[in-house]
């Protein structure tokens, strides 16, 4: 076996013992900073440790080769520095070089040198990353670790020959390390960091156990939501958002104030008070989700500077205008981190508040304009019909007593209709019932004006339409039409068929029809008309109206989905 | 007392009839269904007071009222089944409404407010009306009524017959003083027999004897008097 493949074997028995130990730790708590990337100093700390306790044991179990050591060094120094930062890097890669020092050996400046450079690399490395703006699984990504490692190695080799003296031996010493080396601390470094990978992977699919925990979440605030929160309803909110994501404390708030608050540091955080809190205050004026994540933007309690919470998310609620409403926020306590997937829930929180708030408003909003819809329908008995109507019976009764009974029990049967008729449906032979009780009046009201004929299918009166449809339709042929002419007016209620399709027309001989924007005399009864239609059979079964000036106006209604 | 009564219902017509019939010093000198019909006959009757109801075919109460000319205006009542704006708006204006149906009591007290009024008084509902500008004008040719508007003519005279409206092309009768439309129309007098629309004159030409004429766009002349030529020259900035 030659001396590089003997080299080559033994450095990948180190490699693999290192991975093993590595592997091990893996397991314990001890490996979770190094897994979450952030500039907090027992972080560095941690992995300074080591990473340095790394680079020291690989010196220390090195294949000694020609008065040199031949290790695995180099992945404590970039991993140290990829994961750690410029700082870290540096502190780690000096440890270990002035380790290597001490053993002594010809190399041992320039090895000294390169290992402080290679964790100095691996800290600019990580910083170049952020500064790219990358997310953050981009440090651990261990093809990056391996063509880093690589070119620090080659630095290593090259310095060796630069500082290594005598240059021939420094020269032999390098043609049988360097293959070696250059492989086995590439290839170690990208496995470190795989491994390390895997555990923040694990990590994340562990808390995104969430998504469970998110449904029941969901499903449980669902239950709470449906108007704008006050503190008794903010309060239930904020107890279920706290028992299921488990962050330290949980706050909500209306644009002004505080409604409710839970958890860590509620002894300063009251109920009831004005908001004071910066990223609040900015989630609300930017209708935006505002983070501090107590690392880069650290949370500060605008209360108590002894205020035990370090990060927070503030979550905007808006209502169905997009206009905000309130918060509610999520926080953490200064020495436990926000975890990326309760930042994820929180977010998805105020979505689900937001929402929830828009649905109730919109069916709130559409019950409303049902109701006042029928009202008004109702309430359209025209008081000019009314007394005119009273009037014609008054003049009648002396002359005919029998017209002024009938007329009276038009009168009766036309308002009863009118006042009690509450379903939102009615058949075509209570919507006639209900027209002829009007048209009757008004024929003897206008007596000679007004001509009324009626021919519609008999086996259409068993078909529904929206109630009060009908008669509208017929009282605009004669508000509008009809007694607009001095004389001969004449009002048709006809069935008839149109592709296929049936139709009631209600048709009067003026002519009349002019459909002006605005013109509420009009606009207000047959705009109802229509858009209840339009909800029964369909958008596209609104009223049409067909007209030619001085000869007739045809309103009609579309029995959509009833054969002719 | 002299009174009509227009109304387009029959019945309504029959029943204020029977109601005014209880009182011995008024007459029913005419009733009409609409509104054309008793301009028509106003010249000829002279009737005191008109009982007017509010919602007619064409031509409204409202419309009405402001198409009789202030001079020999009667007083004027109306009488609707219900119409609270107007109501409202000659409240304080009109020497009386009632509401149908029309109580006999309510009834007399109207006309012994009508008969307090003494003759010299000028008719209350010429505040009501004052800003009402007449956009459409009954119009009648032979037998057939209509409403034209008021841009479609040129100008208005007066002579034996009554008052003309010129088209551009022929001409059309109303029973439309000329007072009423120099009064409710943007139509300017030129001459004691003339009313001319701004809009349609084409020319103002001053004459050697010192007389002047309009010209208007489809080419007429109208005879314009000394007295109102100052107001013309005036409005359109001629020196």
């Amino acid at each position: 076996m030659s001396p590089v493949m003997i080299l080559l074997v033994s450095m990948a028995q180190q490699m693999s013992m290192f991975l093993v130990i590595a592997y091990l730790l893996s397991k314990t708590p001890l490996f979770l900073p190094l897994s979450n990337i952030s500039a907090r100093l027992p972080n560095g700390l941690i992995i300074y440790f080591i990473f340095s306790a790394f680079c020291i044991l690989a010196s220390l179990f090195g294949h000694t080769v020609n008065d040199a050591i031949a290790n695995t060094r180099a992945v404590g120094a970039v991993l140290g520095g990829l994961l750690g930062g410029p700082f870290v890097g540096l502190a780690v890669g000096l440890t270990g070089g002035i380790h290597r020092f001490t053993l002594g050996g010809f190399t041992d400046v320039a090895c000294a040198v390169s290992t402080t450079l290679e964790g100095l690399l691996g800290g600019l490395v990580h910083l170049w990353v952020r500064k790219q703006g990358h997310y953050e699984s981009q440090l651990f990504s261990p093809k990056r670790a391996l063509v880093v490692t690589f070119f620090a190695e080659m630095l290593q080799m090259a310095l060796i020959l630069l500082i290594a003296r005598p240059f021939d031996q420094a020269w032999a010493l390098v043609q049988q390390i360097a293959l070696p080396m250059l492989l086995i601390n590439s290839i170690g470094a990208a496995m470190f960091m795989m491994m390390i990978q895997d555990r923040r992977k694990l990590y994340n699919e562990f808390s995104s156990a969430g998504s469970d925990q998110a449904l029941r979440l969901t499903e449980r605030l669902v239950g709470v939501l449906g108007d704008r929160p006050d503190q008794a309803s903010a309060r239930r909110i904020a107890d279920i958002i706290k028992e299921e994501t488990q962050v330290a404390a949980v706050g909500i708030t209306n644009e002004t104030e505080v409604l409710a608050f839970v958890g860590l540091g509620d002894d300063h955080h009251k109920i009831g008070e004005t908001i004071t809190s910066e990223q609040t205050l900015q989630a609300i004026r930017e209708n935006r989700v505002v983070f501090a994540d107590g690392i880069t933007t650290p949370y500060k309690c605008s209360h108590s500077h002894r205020c035990p919470l370090g990060s927070a998310l503030v979550v905007p609620i808006r209502d169905a205008d997009n206009t905000v409403i309130g918060t509610v926020k999520l926080y953490e306590g200064k020495r436990s981190l926000f975890q990326s997937i309760n930042r994820s829930l929180g977010e998805g929180i105020g979505r689900i508040i937001t929402e929830q708030l828009t649905i109730s408003q919109h069916h709130e909003q559409k019950q409303l304009l049902s109701q006042a819809e029928l009202k008004v329908a109702r309430a359209q008995v025209n008081p000019h019909f009314l007394f005119n109507a009273l009037n014609t019976i008054n003049a009648v009764i002396k002359r005919s007593p029998e017209t002024a009974r009938s007329l009276v029990s038009d009168l009766s049967l036309f308002l009863r209709i009118n006042l009690k008729r509450n379903q939102s449906v009615s058949t075509l032979a209570q919507e006639l019932e209900h027209a002829n009780a009007y048209l009757h009046i008004e024929q003897v009201r206008f007596a000679d004006r007004l001509s009324i004929e009626q021919t519609v299918s008999d086996a259409l009166l068993t078909q529904n339409l929206p109630t009060f449809t009908v008669q509208p339709l017929v009282e605009n042929a004669i508000k509008h039409g009809t007694s607009q002419l001095l004389e001969g007016g004449q009002v048709r209620i006809y069935s008839r068929t149109e592709q296929g399709v049936a139709q009631l027309v209600v048709e009067d001989n003026a002519g009349r029809y002019s459909p002006t924007p605005g013109a509420e005399s009009e606009g207000l009864g047959m705009n109802i008309v229509d858009t209840r239609l339009k909800h029964h059979f369909g958008s596209e079964f609104g009223l049409q109206v067909e007209c030619e000036p001085e000869r007739y106006t045809r309103v009609i209604v579309t029995l959509a989905g009833v054969p002719a | 007392m002299r009174v009509f009564i227009v109304d387009d219902e029959m019945l309504a017509r029959e029943e204020l009839k029977d109601l005014l019939a209880e009182f011995d010093q008024v007459e029913v000198v005419g009733e009409f269904s609409n509104g054309v019909e008793c301009l028509k006959a106003l010249p000829k009757h002279r009737p005191d007071v008109l009982f007017l109801d509010i919602e007619m075919p064409m031509i409204s109460g409202l419309e009405l009222a402001s198409m009789i000319d202030p001079e020999s205006a009667p007083d004027i009542v109306f009488v609707t089944a219900y119409d609270q704006f107007a109501i409202q708006a000659f409240e304080q204006n009109a020497v009386d409404y009632l509401l149908k149906p029309v109580q006999s009591v309510r009834l007399q007290q109207c006309l012994e407010r009508l008969s307090q009024r003494s003759q010299q008084q000028a008719p209350a509902f010429e505040r009501l009306v004052q800003d009402r500008c007449l956009t459409l004008i009954p119009c009648h040719q032979g037998a057939s009524a209509r409403l034209v508007r008021l841009d479609a003519f040129e100008y208005a005279y007066s002579d034996v017959a009554g008052v003309h409206l010129w088209d551009g092309q022929g001409q059309v009768h109303t029973h439309l003083t000329l007072k009423v439309l120099e009064d409710r129309t943007p139509m300017l007098r030129c001459h004691r027999q003339y009313l001319v629309l701004p809009q349609a004159i084409r020319e103002i030409r001053q004459e050697d004897d010192g007389n002047a004429v309009v010209l208007t766009m489809s080419g007429q002349e109208l005879p314009v008097s000394r007295r109102y030529f100052k107001a013309l020259r005036d409005l359109f900035s001629i020196n």
